[in-house]
C-alpha cells in the first residue's frame, strides 16, 4: 500500500467527500488522467463510493447490499487512487495546500475538490439531538432503521422526497409510520395539490399516516434522553420509538468556511466550479452556483463533466438546467420538472384520470413547455424534459401535447 | 322463370330507393337472432345487372331498426287495430257527412307499392268521392308528367336505360345522377369508357360529381335551363337538322313554338348571356346537338322543381320532336324519377289531377268508365288538391282528415312552418309509417304501423316503365300491417265491403291490370291487360317487364313512339311555345343568396331508412351548406363552422362547406336532415311555397336566403351510451353510429367542465357516485374533453372546442360501453380521439370499404396514379363505384404531374 503522504511525480488531486459526487469524480478522473494525477479520495463514512440514491430501495428491501456500489472502489485502488475512509477532513490550509484529517494525518494537494455534501436539517425542536432522532442520509442510517425489530412507531418529519422514501421503506418493514409535513400537500416543491392528493391516497393505502400542514410542537424525552412522544399542535401525544428528520438538507460547509472560502448557503462557485480560491473547487450538494444549490444527481453529473475539463485546464462551463424529479418508491410513479406552480402568464394543460391514478399537468408559456408534472404514467417524462431543455416550440402540438410523445411525434411511435 | 322463384330463405326483390329500380337479392339469416346478411345485386335484373350503389348495398343494415312503430296508436296510446280502424272510419264518415268528401285527403308516397296506391286511389275517388289523393311524387316529377302529357297526350316515358348506353350525345339537365341515380350513372360512365366519342354534357348551376365524366359542363344561372333548349330549337331549323317529315306527319304546333323560340332566344350570344355561360361552351353544345342524331336529354329534379318546370320539360321535348329524335334507339327526352314507385303511383292515377290508369277527369268518358269498372258508389268528378294546395286548404280548415302514408311532409314540403300549422289545424291526422318517430308522426293523432321493405309484397315501376316485384321475406314485426290492408279495412269499416275484400295482394294487381285494359283498345298508353287474370303463383314469379304489356304482348314494350303515333286525340305530338323564365324568388339586398337544394351521395330522402345504417353516415355526417370561398371570406364564415340561413319563411343552422362547386352568390344545401337527426337543420323551413302553375310542383330548388356566421359558440362532440335530450345545445346533429349515440353539437361559448358534466343528468341510469370522470382541459386551445366511466366502462364522452374540428369518431364509438374495461392506453386515447397507433383515415370517401381521404392521399403520394390503381391498392371504388368521381379528383392531372 503506497504511503498516503508519498511524494510523487504526479500532480495531486485531493477530493474531500466520498459520497456520490466525490467518488464518481475520483473514478472518472482516474480513468481519464490517472497517468498524470495522483488522486486522493477522503471520506468520513466507513463505506465509500456507494450509490446514495439507492438507500431508499435498500431500506424498502427492494435491493440488497451488493447492488449499492456506485463505483468499484477496489478496482480504483488497484489503479492507484488513494481512498481514505472513516477519517473526516477537519481542516484545510489553503496557503500550504494541505488538509488535516481527524486521524491527524496531513495530506498535500495541488488541486482540491470539496464534495462534502449535505446533512439532514435539524429542526429547532427541543430533543432533536436525542439518540433516537436521526436523519436519512447514509448507509449507516439505513443500518439503524433496518435493525429496528418488531413493529415500532416511527415519526418522520418532512413529506418531501426523502421523507416519503423513508416512510415507505419503514412501513414496508412493518413499522407504524406517521409523517408530519409542514405544507398542506406532499412534495409541495414537486407536485401540485391534485397530483399530491393522488400520491397521498396511494401512500395512505400503503398504511402511512399523514399529518399535513403540521410540524411537531415538541418531543417528550425519557430519563435516558430518548424521545418517547411527539407532541402535536393540539396537545395530542404520539408514542414513538424513532424520529426521522427529513425536513430538508443543509449543505455541509463547515470545512470550507473555516478555511476562509466564500460561502453563502453553500460554498460559492463560478461556472468552472471554482471556489473563491484558485486551486479549490467544489461540487455537489455543498456548492452554490448562481444562488442555487443542488440536491439531485443530474446537475451534479454535469458538474463532474465540467470539472473533468477545468481541472486539466480545458474550457468548460456549468449551466443550470431544469432537472426532473422522480420518487423512488416502487409502485408510485411521479415525475416533476421545471416550473410547476404557474404564474399569471403561464397556462396549464391538464389531464386527469383520478380513478386510474393518472394525472398530467403541463405548464406552457409563450409556445414553450416550462414545467411538467406526471403522476401514474411517467413514460413521457423524458420527452417533456427534452422539450423543456431544448426549448422546443410546442405551439403546433398544443392540442395533443398532454397526451405524450406517441401522439405528437407519431413517427417515433 | 325459375331464377326468379322465391324460396323460403331468399327472394329477388327491388331496391326501395331511387327511381332506377335495381334488382336486389335478399337472404334470410340462418336463425332469427342473427342479422340479415348483406344484400347483393340481382344479376338478371335489367336495371342493374347485379350492381348496387352504396345505399342499396347497405340495405341489410337498415332492416333492424330500434325505432319501428309496432302497434296502432290513438292519441299517443297503443290500441288494437280494430279500435284504431273504427276511430278513423267514424271520423271520416262524420267529416264527409258534415263537410262533404273533400274534407278528406290522402297524402301518399312514391315509396308505397302500386297495389297500396291503387286501393287508396279507388277508395278516395270511387267511394268517398274526393280526388284529394296527392303524393310526395308531386315534389319530384309532377312537372315531368305534365310535360309529357302536354306533348304526347299521355304520361309516357319514351326511352329505356339501354338508350343511355346507345346514345352518342347525352345531355344531363338538373341531375346529379352520380349521387342520386348511381347505377344509371355507372352504366353511362361504362358506355363512355367503351366509346370515348360519346359526349356527355351536364347542365347544372353546380359542379357536381356527375361532371366528372362530362365533356362539357354548363354552369347555368339557376333556373335558366329552358333558354338553352329554346335556342336549340331555333338553331335546329337554321342548321337544317329539322326532321320535316316527322314534324309534318306526327306533330302539331311547330310554327308557334318556333316563333316563340326565335323571339325568346334570338341568338347564341343572347342565350349565353341569359344563362350566364360562355358563348364558346354553349356553341360546343350546339355543335354536338347539330351533329348527333342519337341524343338523349336526361333530366330530373333540377328541371322539375321549378315554377316553370313543365315549360322546361316541353322546351326539351320540343327539340326532340323537331329533330325526330324520339322513338328511336339512343334518342329521346328521358325524365328520371327520384322514387322507387313514383311511376307506379302515376300508373294507378294516384295524383290529385289524375283519375285512374292514365285517365284524367277531363278524359272524355273516363269517369263513367272507371265508375262502371269499380262499381263505384260515389265517384269524384273533378281534380283534387295538389300537395301545396292541400296543406293550405288544411290550414284553412277545409280539409279536416288527412291520411299520410309513408312520407314526411314536415321535412319535404316547402315552408315547414305552414305545414305544421296545417297539421295542427287538421282535426284528424292519420300517419302510416314503419317508424315510430319522424317529424310527421310527431304531428299524428292516429298512427298505423306499416310493414316496410323486405316485408312488403307488391310491385313497383322504375323510370324506364319496368314493373318489378318487391317481395316480402321477413315477417311483419309486432302489429305492423301492409298499407293496402289498412286502407281496405278502413274502406270496409266505411261500408264498402264488396269493393275492398281482397284476399291477397295479387288480386289488387290483377284488378289494376284489368282496369288498364278496360275498354282501352289502344287508346291509352298504359295497358297491362296481360296481367288481368294473373294468379298468385304467376304474380310471385313475375319477372321485370316494361309496360305496356297488353293482352298478347307478354314481353312488354322496350321503347315508345317508334311508330310516331301519340296518345293525343289526333295521334299527333304537340309542340308547346315556351318563354323561358327565371324562378319566382329573386335576390335582394335583404335576401342576397340563391339557395339550391339537393342530395348527398349516401342518404335518401329524410333518412328514415338510410339513417339506420351507420356506414352511410360516414360520407357526410352533418347537414351542410356549400358556399363559394369568396362569399365565405366576405362573411367571415370558416369551413365547417356553423352558419345560420334565414329566409322570409324560417331559418336553418348548417355547417359551412366552402367550395368552388357553387357559384358566387349561390349556396347549396342537402335536404335530408330532419328534427330526428338535427334540431335546427330542416332546409324546407327556408323554401317558399312557390309552385309551377300547371304541375303544382314546388320550386324546392330555389329560395332566397341570408347567411351569417354564428358567433359566441363552441363546438362539441358527444358520444353516449343512452340517447340524450340536448336542450342546452344551440345545434345538435345525431350521426348514425354502430353503437350508442353520436352527436355533433354547438353550445353557446363559456362551457365549463362542471356545466358539461351535467349533460346526461336525469337521462342516464348511471349512479353519480359510481361514475369516474376522465378530464382534459387546455386553456390555450380552449379544449375541454371529458369521459365518464361506470364500472370502468365508457358511457359518455364529451369534447368541446372553440373551432370546428373534424374528428373521425369511429374508434371512440367502438370503445363505448364495451364489456371489457378500458386499457390504460385507451383511457388516455379516448380523450385524444384515436389510439396512438391507429391510422387517421381522414374523411371517408369509399363507404363500401371505409377508405378515407388520408389513405387515398397517401397512396397517391406513394405513386398510385389511377383510380384503378387506387382500387387495386385500397379496394376503394371497386364495389358500388359511387365514389369513383371523388376518387378521380385525388389523381393528379398530367399538368400537375409535370410540375
Amino acid at each position: 500500500m503506497p504511503s498516503l503522504i508519498s511524494q510523487s511525480e504526479k500532480r495531486r488531486l485531493v477530493i474531500v467527500g466520498a459520497g456520490m459526487a466525490g467518488s464518481k469524480l475520483a473514478h472518472d478522473f482516474e480513468k481519464a488522467h490517472g497517468d498524470e494525477y495522483q488522486i486522493v479520495l477522503i471520506g468520513e463514512e466507513s463505506r465509500v463510493g456507494y450509490n446514495r440514491i439507492m438507500l431508499s430501495s435498500l431500506l424498502a428491501n427492494d435491493i440488497s447490499d451488493t447492488e449499492m456500489p456506485l463505483v468499484d472502489t477496489q478496482k480504483m485502488q488497484e489503479d492507484g487512487v488513494d481512498i481514505v475512509s472513516n477519517d473526516p477532513a477537519i481542516k484545510v490550509d489553503l496557503k500550504n495546500k494541505t488538509i488535516l484529517l481527524a486521524s491527524g494525518k496531513s495530506i498535500i494537494y495541488d488541486q482540491l475538490v470539496l464534495a462534502t455534501g449535505s446533512r439532514a436539517s435539524v429542526l429547532p425542536i427541543h430533543g432533536s439531538s436525542a439518540p433516537n432522532v436521526m436523519g436519512f442520509r447514509t448507509w449507516s442510517d439505513v443500518d439503524v432503521m433496518t435493525q429496528l425489530d418488531g413493529r415500532r412507531s416511527v415519526c418522520i418529519i418532512g413529506g418531501g422526497l426523502l421523507g416519503l422514501e423513508a416512510a415507505v421503506g419503514l412501513v414496508k418493514r412493518g413499522h407504524k409510520v406517521v409523517v408530519f409535513h409542514r405544507s398542506s400537500w406532499l412534495l409541495n416543491r414537486q407536485l401540485d395539490e391534485e397530483s399530491a392528493e393522488l400520491l397521498l391516497n396511494r401512500l395512505e393505502q400503503m398504511g402511512i399516516e399523514f399529518r399535513l400542514g403540521e410540524s411537531p410542537e415538541s418531543f417528550l424525552q425519557t430519563d435516558d434522553g430518548r424521545v418517547s412522544h411527539v407532541v402535536c399542535k393540539k396537545g395530542e401525544k404520539l408514542s414513538v420509538d424513532l424520529v426521522v428528520m427529513a425536513a430538508g438538507i443543509s449543505p455541509e460547509i463547515a470545512l470550507a468556511k473555516s478555511a476562509g472560502l466564500k460561502t453563502d448557503r453553500a460554498i460559492l462557485v463560478n461556472e468552472q466550479m471554482q471556489t473563491s480560491h484558485v486551486d479549490v473547487f467544489a461540487l455537489g450538494e455543498c456548492c452554490e452556483f448562481d444562488r442555487q444549490t443542488f440536491g439531485l444527481v443530474a446537475p451534479i453529473w454535469t458538474q463532474i463533466n465540467v470539472l473533468m475539463k477545468v481541472l486539466v485546464g480545458k474550457e468548460a462551463a456549468f449551466v443550470v438546467e431544469p432537472t426532473p424529479t422522480k420518487l423512488k418508491v416502487s409502485g408510485v410513479n411521479l415525475f416533476s420538472v421545471g416550473k410547476i406552480q404557474p404564474s399569471e402568464e403561464d397556462s396549464c394543460i391538464l389531464f386527469k384520470d383520478v380513478s386510474a391514478n393518472h394525472y398530467r399537468k403541463l405548464v406552457v408559456n409563450g409556445g414553450l413547455l416550462v414545467g411538467a408534472i406526471l403522476y401514474g404514467n411517467v413514460a413521457d417524462g423524458s420527452w417533456y424534459f427534452q422539450l423543456i431543455q431544448n426549448k422546443t416550440n410546442v405551439s403546433n402540438m398544443l392540442d395533443l401535447l398532454v397526451f405524450g410523445e406517441a401522439y405528437c411525434c407519431p413517427q417515433v411511435a | 322463370m325459375t331464377a326468379t322463384m322465391m324460396t323460403a330463405t331468399s327472394a329477388k326483390t327491388t331496391c326501395p330507393y331511387c327511381g332506377v329500380g335495381c334488382g336486389v337479392n335478399l337472404t334470410l339469416p340462418y336463425s332469427a337472432n342473427e342479422a340479415v346478411p348483406p344484400v347483393s345485386g340481382d344479376l338478371e335484373h335489367p336495371a342493374n345487372f347485379g350492381r348496387l350503389c352504396v345505399k342499396g348495398s347497405s340495405l341489410a343494415q337498415t332492416i333492424q331498426s330500434d325505432d319501428r312503430l309496432l302497434t296502432p296508436m290513438v292519441g299517443g296510446h297503443p290500441v288494437a287495430w280494430e279500435s284504431a280502424i273504427k276511430t278513423v272510419s267514424a271520423k271520416i264518415a262524420q267529416v264527409v257527412k258534415d263537410h262533404g268528401p273533400d274534407a278528406f285527403a290522402f297524402y301518399l308516397s312514391g315509396q308505397i307499392l302500386t297495389e297500396d296506391y291503387y286501393v287508396a286511389n279507388k277508395l278516395a275517388k270511387g267511394f268517398i268521392g274526393t280526388a284529394n289523393v296527392d303524393t310526395n311524387s308531386r315534389l319530384c316529377m309532377a312537372s315531368a308528367v305534365v310535360g309529357y302529357k302536354r306533348a304526347f297526350g299521355s304520361d309516357t316515358v319514351p326511352c329505356n336505360y339501354e338508350d343511355l348506353e346507345l346514345c352518342d350525345l347525352l345531355i344531363m339537365v338538373g341531375s346529379n345522377a352520380a349521387w342520386t341515380h348511381p347505377i344509371l350513372y355507372q352504366r353511362i360512365a361504362a358506355a363512355k369508357k367503351q366509346r370515348p366519342n360519346m359526349k356527355v354534357v351536364v347542365i347544372d348551376p353546380r359542379e357536381t360529381a356527375t361532371c366528372d365524366i362530362s365533356d362539357l359542363h354548363l354552369a347555368i344561372k339557376p333556373g335558366s335551363d329552358a333558354a338553352i333548349f329554346s335556342f336549340l330549337l331555333s338553331d335546329s331549323v337554321q342548321a337544317g337538322i329539322l326532321d320535316q317529315g316527322f314534324v309534318a306527319n306526327h306533330t302539331n304546333g311547330f310554327k308557334a313554338a318556333l316563333a316563340q323560340a326565335n323571339e325568346s332566344t334570338p341568338s347564341l350570344s343572347l342565350t349565353a348571356d341569359f344563362c350566364e355561360v360562355s358563348e364558346q361552351d354553349l356553341a360546343s353544345l350546339v355543335d354536338w346537338w347539330r351533329d348527333t342524331a342519337k341524343t338523349i336529354t336526361f333530366y330530373s329534379q333540377g328541371v322539375n322543381q321549378s315554377s316553370s318546370g313543365v315549360d322546361k320539360c316541353n322546351a326539351i321535348i320540343n327539340c326532340h320532336l323537331a329533330t325526330g329524335r324520339i322513338g328511336k334507339e339512343g334518342a329521346g327526352p328521358f325524365s328520371i324519377t327520384g322514387q322507387p314507385n313514383a311511376m307506379g303511383g302515376r300508373e294507378v292515377g294516384g295524383l290529385a289531377n289524375q283519375l285512374a290508369a292514365h285517365m284524367d277527369f277531363a278524359t272524355p268518358g273516363a269517369q263513367d268508365l272507371v265508375q262502371r269498372f269499380w262499381q263505384a258508389s260515389n265517384m269524384a268528378t273533378k281534380d283534387g288538391l295538389k300537395a301545396v294546395d292541400l296543406f293550405q286548404a288544411m290550414e284553412e280548415g277545409k280539409v279536416k282528415v288527412v291520411w299520410i302514408m309513408s312520407t314526411n311532409p314536415m321535412v319535404s314540403l316547402p315552408d315547414t312552418a305552414q305545414v305544421r300549422r296545417a297539421l295542427e289545424k287538421c282535426e284528424l291526422v292519420i300517419v302510416s309509417d314503419c317508424k315510430a318517430h319522424t317529424d310527421t308522426t310527431a304531428m299524428a293523432d292516429v298512427l298505423f304501423p306499416a310493414t316496410g321493405w323486405s316485408e312488403k309484397d307488391g310491385t313497383v315501376t322504375n323510370s324506364e316503365r319496368r314493373i318489378s316485384r318487391q317481395r316480402g321475406l321477413l315477417p311483419a314485426p309486432g302489429e305492423a300491417k301492409h298499407d293496402w290492408w289498412a286502407i281496405c279495412e278502413v274502406a270496409k269499416s266505411l261500408g264498402f265491403q264488396s269493393a275492398f275484400s281482397y284476399q291477397s295482394v295479387h288480386e289488387i294487381f290483377a284488378e289494376h291490370a284489368a282496369l288498364s285494359a278496360f275498354e282501352n283498345n289502344g287508346r291509352r298508353d298504359f295497358d297491362i291487360g296481360h296481367f288481368s287474370q294473373i294468379s298468385k303463383a304467376e304474380y310471385d314469379a313475375l319477372i321485370p317487364v316494361q309496360w305496356p304489356v297488353p293482352e298478347g304482348r307478354p314481353e312488354g314494350t322496350k321503347r315508345m313512339f317508334e311508330d310516331g303515333r301519340f296518345f293525343t286525340s289526333d295521334g299527333r305530338a304537340r309542340f308547346i311555345a315556351i318563354t323561358p323564365s327565371f324562378p319566382k324568388s329573386r335576390a335582394s339586398q335583404e335576401w342576397p343568396f340563391t339557395l339550391n337544394t339537393g342530395r348527398v351521395r349516401d342518404q335518401w330522402h329524410t333518412m328514415t331508412r338510410t339513417g339506420d345504417a351507420a356506414s352511410l353516415a360516414k360520407h357526410t355526417a352533418q347537414p351542410y351548406v356549400e358556399i363559394h370561398p369568396k362569399d365565405a371570406k366576405r362573411l367571415a364564415i370558416k369551413d365547417k363552422a356553423l352558419v345560420r340561413l334565414t329566409s322570409p319563411y324560417g331559418e336553418a343552422l348548417l355547417k359551412a362547406k366552402v367550395s368552388r362547386a357553387v357559384a358566387l352568390g349561390n349556396v347549396f344545401a342537402p335536404i335530408h336532415w330532419t328534427q330526428q337527426f338535427a334540431n335546427a337543420s330542416v332546409v324546407s323551413n327556408l323554401i317558399p311555397q312557390v309552385v309551377d302553375p300547371l304541375s303544382g310542383q314546388p320550386e324546392s330548388k330555389h329560395a332566397q336566403v341570408r347567411l351569417e356566421a354564428v358567433g359566441g359558440i363552441c363546438y362539441g362532440l358527444i358520444i353516449s351510451a343512452v340517447p340524450l335530450v340536448l336542450s342546452d345545445c344551440l345545434y345538435w346533429c345525431q350521426v348514425p353510429s354502430e353503437r350508442g349515440y353520436h352527436y355533433e353539437v354547438v353550445w353557446p361559448s363559456g362551457q365549463t367542465q362542471a356545466s358539461l358534466k351535467l349533460i346526461d343528468v336525469g337521462q342516464s341510469q348511471d349512479l353519480a357516485e359510481k361514475a369516474e370522470w376522465l378530464e382534459y382541459s387546455n386553456p390555450i386551445t380552449q379544449q375541454i374533453r371529458l369521459a365518464k366511466l361506470v364500472d370502468q366502462k365508457l358511457t359518455l364522452l364529451i369534447y368541446s372546442h372553440p373551432q370546428p374540428e373534424s374528428l373521425v369518431a369511429d374508434w371512440l364509438i367502438s370503445k363505448l360501453a364495451i364489456n371489457t374495461s378500458l386499457s390504460a392506453q385507451d383511457r388516455l386515447a379516448i380523450l385524444v380521439g384515436i389510439p396512438a397507433n391507429l391510422e387517421d383515415k381522414g374523411d371517408i370517401v369509399c363507404s363500401c370499404y371505409q377508405i378515407g381521404s388520408k389513405q387515398i392521399e397517401k397512396a397517391v403520394t406513394s405513386g398510385v396514379c389511377s383510380v384503378d390503381g387506387l382500387g387495386a391498392r385500397l379496394k376503394c371504388g371497386t364495389n358500388c363505384g359511387s365514389c369513383l368521381p371523388e376518387l378521380k379528383r385525388f389523381i393528379p392531372t398530367v399538368a400537375e404531374l409535370s410540375v
